[in-house]
């Protein structure tokens, strides 16, 4: 905002803003309101308890979905963010930009349901051929390979993560001058250590988003897990399932909050920490800005 | 060292962007401790042949020899170079300290030693003091200061620069010029600076190298690019040349008559191969071209002189430019010294320009 800006229309447009937000949040906070009253939805009176919670934490099946989805969640990140990074560096290295982007962001451009039935359909053949092969060859230790399960499920995940993590990290990236990693291969590093010692510590926050990222998505998926997992359950599928056979329970307002708060706490966090530190980089950078003492003929 | 190589030499090095060919066949030889400055119009090629010395591509053919060995298919790092870049090449997440000792650490020199290398290097270029500076904190002149102690710390014996002066303002840029070569004469090892700038390319090189188009057009002491150039692009690149062109009629032992616009005027051949009848390019520096009124003495035969129309002068402070139209508009330059309480002729009366034996220099292509 200028000094000559009108000084209404700038809280107007705070007011816009908070009012979208607002308004778009409003039913998660409801949630999360709900979710702590003794009487559940509807009821007359609120008295608050963690009891919801505490039900969730004490229920072995959905501790065990936790468990699955915290580790689908850590696979496909420690998975998909090297991907990803790969691919950036590929991306600004490359002339051909438009075939990249474009290859990347596809998964992007297609309906969940259709992508995740598409592998389904996939994986399903796979297998199919995969067991075809063990039978003609007499072996059987390629049946498993395209098993619905945790691998296909990663691999669901992971496509459906790496243009975020891409698009990301490409913007961090953006504003790394490459003539540094020259200037360190020049200083004796080898391409390795240049990227590991110069670019890779201003790329940083950006890797650290997009794991963040990356694992709020997993976190919250539903579709692309539930048609590919096999077997398992996660938080997502669970909650689902008990919406769709039993309606709202108290406890499924619990675990729609945990998982809100999950996702609200890494986003939070990131924020906070990058506040934190650009602050702290520009009072680090104001004591010493000052013109040194010795001759400043060359300032 | 061995001091029968060439510190640095480049063999028939051609190097090709797709359809577009930025270096054509260059064949280069610089000697140990050489100011080298490669000198040239923006797009001619020279950051090319800089980073293919450097090792920051491959030729497309030729090769690249320093210290005697053929490196043409080694990385930066395996290169005995060192490197400075125009702007922002240093390391933003680095103290100035960080910047200078990078090499040194990665050369697992033990820490000690690599601060009190880095310390002394930055007390050379001036900047004891900034140690723990953050990059941004400097100003741009620093910032290139740094660049070099983290290069000149490395203790290579080839130091290349490309363009590092042209992001300063014109007076640092001056006074860093002479910075960097009283540091090229205390350092003693080879520097190969790139500019466009022939002021800078002047006040520091022992040697220049004209680069156009992907081709050296000329080499030699900085003096002599200056006074004898050899190819008319060097006359139009370097001082302030008049170039005229005309037809040879007739060549008598070394001297040559030219016509230019209907008047003749005799040039040296320098052992040049013309013929009478050739078109050729003729070239005198503004600063040996004198002015004076036409008087009708008809001395216009002595083969030293043009008549045309005084048009107007351009005063620059410390020079004064007469410019002289010949019949043909081609404008000739007169630029003289010092102040004149003289009134200027009046535009459009008929002037003459005129210079010493010697002074008009011969060009074919
Ligand atoms: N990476 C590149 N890709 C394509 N063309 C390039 C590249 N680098 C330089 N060129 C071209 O090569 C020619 C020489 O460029 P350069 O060596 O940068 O010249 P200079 O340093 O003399 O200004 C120019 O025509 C330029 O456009
Ligand atoms: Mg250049």
């Amino acid at each position: 905002m200028d000094d000559y800006a009108n000084i209404w229309l700038h809280r107007a447009k705070w007011a816009y803003l908070l009012l979208v937000v607002t308004t778009l949040m409003t039913p998660v906070f409801y949630v999360m309101y709900i979710s702590f009253n003794e009487n559940g939805f509807g009821a007359a009176e609120y008295v608050f308890t963690t009891r919801w919670y505490g039900l969730i934490f004490a229920d072995a099946q959905l501790m065990n979905a936790l468990r699955w989805t915290m580790s689908l969640a850590a696979v496909t990140t420690v998975l998909t963010i090297p991907m990803a990074l790969l691919a950036a560096k590929f991306y600004k290295a490359t002339r051909a930009k438009v075939p990249v982007v474009f290859l990347l962001l596809a998964p992007l451009f297609v309906a969940p349901d259709i992508l995740s039935a598409a592998l389904l359909v996939f994986f399903k053949n796979l297998n199919f051929t995969f067991r075809w092969l063990g039978d003609q060859l007499g072996v059987s230790f390629m049946d498993g390979w395209a098993q619905l399960g945790f691998t296909t499920s990663v691999i669901g995940l992971i496509i459906y993560t790496i243009p975020y993590a891409f698009v990301v990290i490409l913007i961090t990236m953006g504003r790394y001058n490459k003539e540094q990693t020259e200037a360190a291969r020049a200083c004796g590093a080898t391409g390795w250590r240049a990227f590991w010692d110069i670019e890779f510590p201003q790329i940083r926050p950006g890797v650290f988003s997009a794991c963040a990222f990356t694992v709020i998505l997993c976190f919250n998926e539903y579709t692309r897990t539930s048609l590919l997992k096999g077997g398992f359950d996660t938080f997502t599928t669970v909650l689902v399932s008990q919406m769709l056979n039993s309606g709202m329970s108290e406890q499924s307002y619990a675990m729609s909050s945990f998982v809100s708060f999950v996702a609200i706490a890494l986003i939070g966090g990131i924020i906070v920490f990058t506040l934190l530190r650009s602050e702290a980089a520009a009072r680090r950078a104001q004591p010493v800005a000052e013109p040194g003492t010795r001759s400043t003929a060359a300032a | 060292m061995n001091a029968i190589h060439p510190t640095v030499q480049v063999r028939q090095l051609s190097k090709n962007y797709g359809s577009v060919q930025a270096l054509k066949n260059v064949d280069l030889s610089i000697a140990a401790g050489e100011y080298f400055v490669l000198l040239g119009p923006s797009g001619g090629g020279k950051t090319t042949l800089l980073r293919t010395i450097g090792g920051f591509h491959k030729p497309s053919s030729g090769q690249v020899w320093l210290n005697g060995q053929e490196v043409s298919h080694l990385p930066p790092d395996k290169r005995p170079t060192a490197m400075v870049f125009q702007a922002y090449a240093l390391f933003p997440h680095m103290s100035v300290l960080g910047n200078v000792g990078y090499g040194l650490s990665l050369a697992k020199l033990p820490k000690a030693e690599v601060r009190d290398k880095s310390i002394a290097m930055l007390e050379m270029v001036g900047l004891k003091g900034y140690e723990d500076r953050r990059p941004h904190e400097l100003s741009g002149g620093q910032q290139q200061r740094v660049q070099l102690a983290r290069a000149l710390v490395l203790d290579r014996n080839i130091l290349l620069l490309d363009e590092p002066l042209a992001a300063l303002d014109a007076q640092l840029r001056k006074d860093m010029c002479l910075e960097l070569k009283h540091l090229q004469e205390k350092v003693g090892i080879t520097f190969i600076h790139v500019t466009h700038n022939q002021e800078e390319a002047m006040t520091v090189a022992d040697r220049i190298a004209l680069i156009a188009n992907g081709e050296l057009v000329e080499q030699g002491a900085a003096r002599d690019i200056y006074r004898t150039p050899e190819r008319r692009f060097t006359a139009s690149f370097v001082g302030e040349n008049n170039l005229l062109s005309g037809t040879v009629a007739s060549v008598e032992g070394d001297t040559v008559t030219v016509q230019v616009c209907g008047q003749p005027l005799s040039v040296d051949r320098r052992d040049l191969p013309v013929s009478t009848g050739a078109t050729v390019a003729l070239s005198i520096r503004s600063e040996l071209v004198e002015m004076v009124p036409e008087d009708g003495s008809a001395s216009s035969a002595d083969g030293l002189s043009l008549a045309g129309t005084y048009t107007e002068s351009v005063y620059l402070g410390l020079t004064l430019s007469h410019r002289v139209a010949l019949s043909d508009g081609t404008q000739i330059v007169s630029r003289v010294v010092g102040e004149s309480d003289a009134p200027p002729p009046v535009a459009g009366s008929a002037a003459r320009v005129r210079w010493k034996p010697g002074a008009l220099r011969l060009h074919i292509n």
